[in-house]
């Protein structure tokens, strides 16, 4: 049997390997790839502790991941036009580049 | 006006010329012209109190009141009045003499724009003169005599704008001063070894019987003197100053500058009187030791001679009669050396009327004759100006002694006791006669006779002028005789013995006199004189004629040494001044320097460096340094987020543990 | 049962670290996609089979189509070999993902009681019980992701149009 600690340790290293992504890379779409990790560890958060919770049939687990999903994936989608509406101004998707708010 | 005590009245003589002196002073100058109307009402209202007292007087010889005017401790300075014969007779005389000056120089002065100026300096006069008379307090007349002696200044300087009366005006004052210095000392001393400045004091006083003998008791340990004697001469110091005794006697024929009436009031009758009179008024302390006595007496005759002498070479009718003067003062201090106070103080009163006519007289011819004053250049006044040549010869008939004029009865009483006390004097005194009557005649001779010698011709004065001119000759004539037939002499001085008679001294007196004008007549009365043929006695006396025409050279000699040594003083006092002033503007510049080097630097390094810039470097530095962590690095801030995340999870975590 | 846990979660976890270290981006998004498929598995074991099939449709289908996208249009499929991958100060960042996994994350999970086994072993939702769920109690969230996802689509239109305003003049 998988305990549920397993699930919750795979999920927290998904995290962090996304989190590493997200704090290391200089390309913008790794970063929003990165962000995409930790969206999915957080949902596979969500459905073990579902899964194991006392009362599964409430569906509030599933529900909640089916939402975020969407959510994810619509912020996937303007956080890359983004990148792209940025690409275009600066002619690269060097994050290292976009630094028009420093002192 | 019975009930009113005679003190109090005599002490307001003085007060009406003050005031009108200080009305006339603030006047509107459209009101001037009632200055003159002023000055004599002010001095008329004091000649009728003077005869009024005088009256009085008569009666009852000696009252005085005193006052406390300051007092420190056991140190107080009195003030008073003194109602004795010196000083009614010197009042009625004063104020009666300057009256009809007054009334003469109203229309003497009428067409001066500066009159009303003139009389409120005549008016302070007034007010200084009769105040010294009637002070009883030796300070009080000091202070009257410095008064007296500032009028002066002023009048011989009316007219300032011409550089000789201004010099004229300083070297009066400077000189009179130096007999002012002997005259305070002697006050000082006196304040202190006699412990009273009065008078008279209910036998207290500086001339009472008391004070005097321990004066005359204590003895210096220079000279040889006593306290009284030097005190005597030290007082006889400032009467040699004010009355022109040599060797101060160089200001009185210069202070012919001023106007005519000034020198017919201030310069003949009064002012130069003071002298005389101060030395009558402190005679107890004179005659407590005879040394005193003998130096006044021997000055004075000294004075009488040189004066006569130099009186012979003079050309100016103003300065003739200046030396006059100094010749006339110089035998009332030798009467008064010889003779006692009588016989010094009658001459005084009866010189004044006869000065003052001519000098009132020769102001007259010198109007009528339109400001010649040469005596060379004048002539034939006798046929132009017929009233005023006759009041100028009563008063030469009254000045040379001639029998029954004014002068011939005082100038008896000086020589008489000369003749009696001390011979060498009587000589010097009978020379000075001679001369008297010769340079007498000789002014007349050049001045009256013949055709005018200068252009114009003289016309007759005014009668406001002719006037006064009158009344002081019938005085001229008159008084001598009258006021010793009336007693004068003992009324004068209580303790009066008349010296013995001696028809020598007479004979001696009346041949000098009489001899004096037939040899003026003879060297000067034959010939008509003119104006280019030099004077006669200058081929025989040759340079002593010019010596005296120089007046003797004194001028000259006090230039070399006193005047020299007072410029180089000054020049030495300058040089030091100087110097200090150069060593305090070093050190005044050296502190500026390093003050404001201190102040610049302080503020600048100090403040402005360290403190101001250095807090603006730390702000700056740290603002530098919290926006360092604006790299505007997106990735930066995410990992700030992590860890703020992590800590915060540590705080959390923490503190569930604890709780 | 482990064993498809395991593989799976090593498939996830190798599929997540080579997507964030790979250089080229296409194969980065390739891993990407295999970690999808995995966490999809994941859920089948986790009994959750439709949010597997979602996963699957949404993830794999749609967003990963769409990083593809972004990247054919940004040129830049391959950065340049000489430069370095890794953001300047990536050692904090290292260390803040480190501190976050062994400082916060691990030691709360092993700290922790957790159940060892599920509650009910057998019970697997149905689609139906989805619907009606989505009806019932999540109709208002229903509707707002409906509104977020439609306000996320015009937003994205209207960032990365091709239109650009006459003051964004491109840096060069």
């Amino acid at each position: 049997m998988v305990t549920l600690q397993q699930y919750l340790i795979l999920s927290a290293v998904l995290f962090s390997i996304g989190l590493l992504g997200a704090l290391t890379r200089r390309h913008a779409i790794i970063v929003l790839v990165s962000i995409e990790i930790m969206l999915n560890a957080a949902n596979l958060n969500f459905i073990a502790f579902w899964r194991f919770a006392p009362h599964p049939e409430n569906l509030h687990g599933v529900l909640f991941t089916l939402f975020s999903i969407a959510v994810a994936a619509a912020e996937a989608a303007v956080g890359l036009a983004l990148v792209i509406a940025v690409y275009r101004f600066n002619k690269s998707p060097d994050l290292e580049k976009m630094n028009s708010l420093h002192e | 006006m019975s009930h009113i005590s005679p003190i109090l009245l005599t002490a307001l003589i003085p007060l009406f010329p003050l005031a009108m002196a200080l009305t006339i002073a603030l006047l509107k100058p459209a009101w001037s012209r009632a200055a003159a109307g002023l000055a004599l009402l002010g001095l008329g209202v004091s000649l009728v109190l003077s005869l009024y007292v005088l009256n009085i007087s008569l009666h009852e010889p000696l009252q005085y009141g005193a006052f406390t005017w300051l007092q420190t401790g056991p140190l107080h300075i009195d003030f008073g009045v003194l109602l004795d014969p010196l000083s009614a007779s010197m009042l009625a005389m004063v104020t009666f003499i300057g009256f009809l000056i007054f009334f003469y120089s109203s229309s003497y002065m009428a067409e001066d724009p500066d009159c009303s100026r003139f009389f409120c300096y005549l008016s302070l006069f007034a007010a200084g003169m009769l105040g010294l008379i009637i002070s009883n307090s030796l300070l009080l007349l000091f202070m009257c005599w410095e008064i007296v002696g500032l009028a002066s200044y002023l009048l011989i300087g009316f007219w300032y704008q011409k550089p000789a009366a201004a010099a004229a005006a300083k070297k009066a004052f400077i000189t009179t001063r130096i007999g002012d210095l002997f005259l305070f000392s002697g006050l000082l001393w006196a304040f202190k070894d006699g412990g009273t400045l009065l008078f008279y004091n209910h036998g207290a006083g500086l001339l009472e019987a008391d004070p005097v003998a321990r004066l005359a008791g204590l003895p210096l340990p220079v000279f040889g003197l006593s306290t009284a004697a030097a005190i005597s001469l030290l007082i006889f110091g400032g009467a040699v100053g004010k009355s022109g005794q040599f060797p101060l006697h160089v200001w009185l024929p210069d202070a012919m500058e001023g106007p005519t009436p000034v020198s017919a009031l201030i310069h003949a009758a009064t002012m130069v009187a003071a002298g005389v009179f101060l030395v009558a008024r402190t005679y107890p302390l004179f005659v407590a030791d005879s040394t005193a006595l003998t130096v006044v007496a021997w000055i004075g005759g000294f004075t009488a001679l040189l004066a006569g002498l130099i009186a012979i070479a003079q050309n100016d009718l103003k300065r003739i009669l200046a030396y006059s003067t100094v010749s006339q003062l110089g035998m009332m201090m030798m009467g008064l050396g010889v003779g006692g106070i009588s016989a010094g103080m009658f001459h005084l009163l009866s010189h004044a009327f006869f000065k003052a006519l001519l000098f009132l007289g020769a102001g007259s011819i010198i109007h009528g004759c339109h400001g010649e004053q040469d005596i060379r250049k004048l002539g034939g006044v006798a046929r132009a100006m017929p009233l005023t040549t006759v009041c100028y010869l009563c008063g030469t008939f009254a000045l040379c002694a001639l029998p029954l004029g004014s002068g011939y009865f005082s100038k008896d009483e000086i020589l008489l006791a000369a003749w009696q006390h001390n011979p060498g004097v009587f000589w010097l005194g009978a020379i000075a006669a001679f001369c008297t009557s010769f340079y007498m005649t000789r002014q007349l001779c050049y001045v009256f006779p013949g055709a005018h010698r200068s252009p114009g011709h003289p016309h007759e004065s005014s009668s406001r002028i002719i006037a006064p001119l009158v009344i002081l000759s019938l005085f001229a004539l008159a008084f001598g005789g009258i006021a010793k037939r009336l007693g004068i002499l003992e009324y004068l001085d209580p303790g009066f013995k008349a010296p013995e008679e001696s028809s020598l001294v007479m004979m001696i007196g009346l041949g000098l006199a009489l001899g004096g004008v037939l040899t003026g007549y003879l060297i000067y009365g034959l010939k008509p004189l003119t104006v280019d043929v030099p004077d006669a006695l200058t081929r025989p006396l040759g340079p002593l004629y010019r010596f005296l025409q120089n007046r003797a050279c004194i001028d000259e000699l006090y230039d070399c040494t006193v005047v020299r040594l007072w410029v180089e003083l000054a020049a030495l006092t300058a040089g030091v001044e100087f110097a200090l002033q150069a060593a305090t503007g070093f050190v005044v510049a050296g502190t500026r320097e390093i003050s404001r080097n201190l102040a610049f630097n302080t503020d600048r390094i100090l403040i402005d460096q360290w403190s101001f810039d250095g807090l603006c470097k730390v702000v700056r530095g740290g603002g530098f340094l919290s926006t360092r962590g604006q790299t505007g690095q997106l990735q930066d801030y995410l990992r700030c987020i992590a860890l703020g995340a992590v800590l915060l999870g540590w705080l959390t975590w923490w503190t569930l543990a604890r709780g | 049962m482990n064993i498809a846990f395991y593989l799976l979660s090593a498939l996830a976890v190798t599929g997540a670290l080579l997507a964030i270290r790979l250089r080229n981006l296409v194969h980065a998004t390739l891993c990407l996609m295999f970690f999808f498929i995995s966490l999809a598995g994941m859920y089948v074991l986790l009994m959750a089979e439709f949010i597997a099939a979602v996963q699957i449709l949404v993830y794999v289908g749609a967003v990963g189509i769409l990083i593809l996208f972004a990247i054919m249009l940004t040129h830049h499929i391959t950065g340049a070999t000489r430069e370095r991958i890794s953001s300047r100060g990536w050692l904090w960042g290292l260390g803040a993902a480190l501190a976050v996994l062994f400082t916060v994350l691990l030691p709360v999970l092993l700290l922790s009681v957790l159940p060892a086994a599920p509650a009910t072993p057998d019970f697997s939702p149905s689609v139906r019980n989805i619907g009606l769920s989505l009806m019932d109690p999540y109709t208002i969230t229903l509707q707002v992701m409906g509104l977020l996802l439609t306000a996320a689509l015009i937003g994205a239109v209207a960032v990365a149009s091709t239109s650009v305003r006459p003051q964004d003049k491109p840096r060069t």
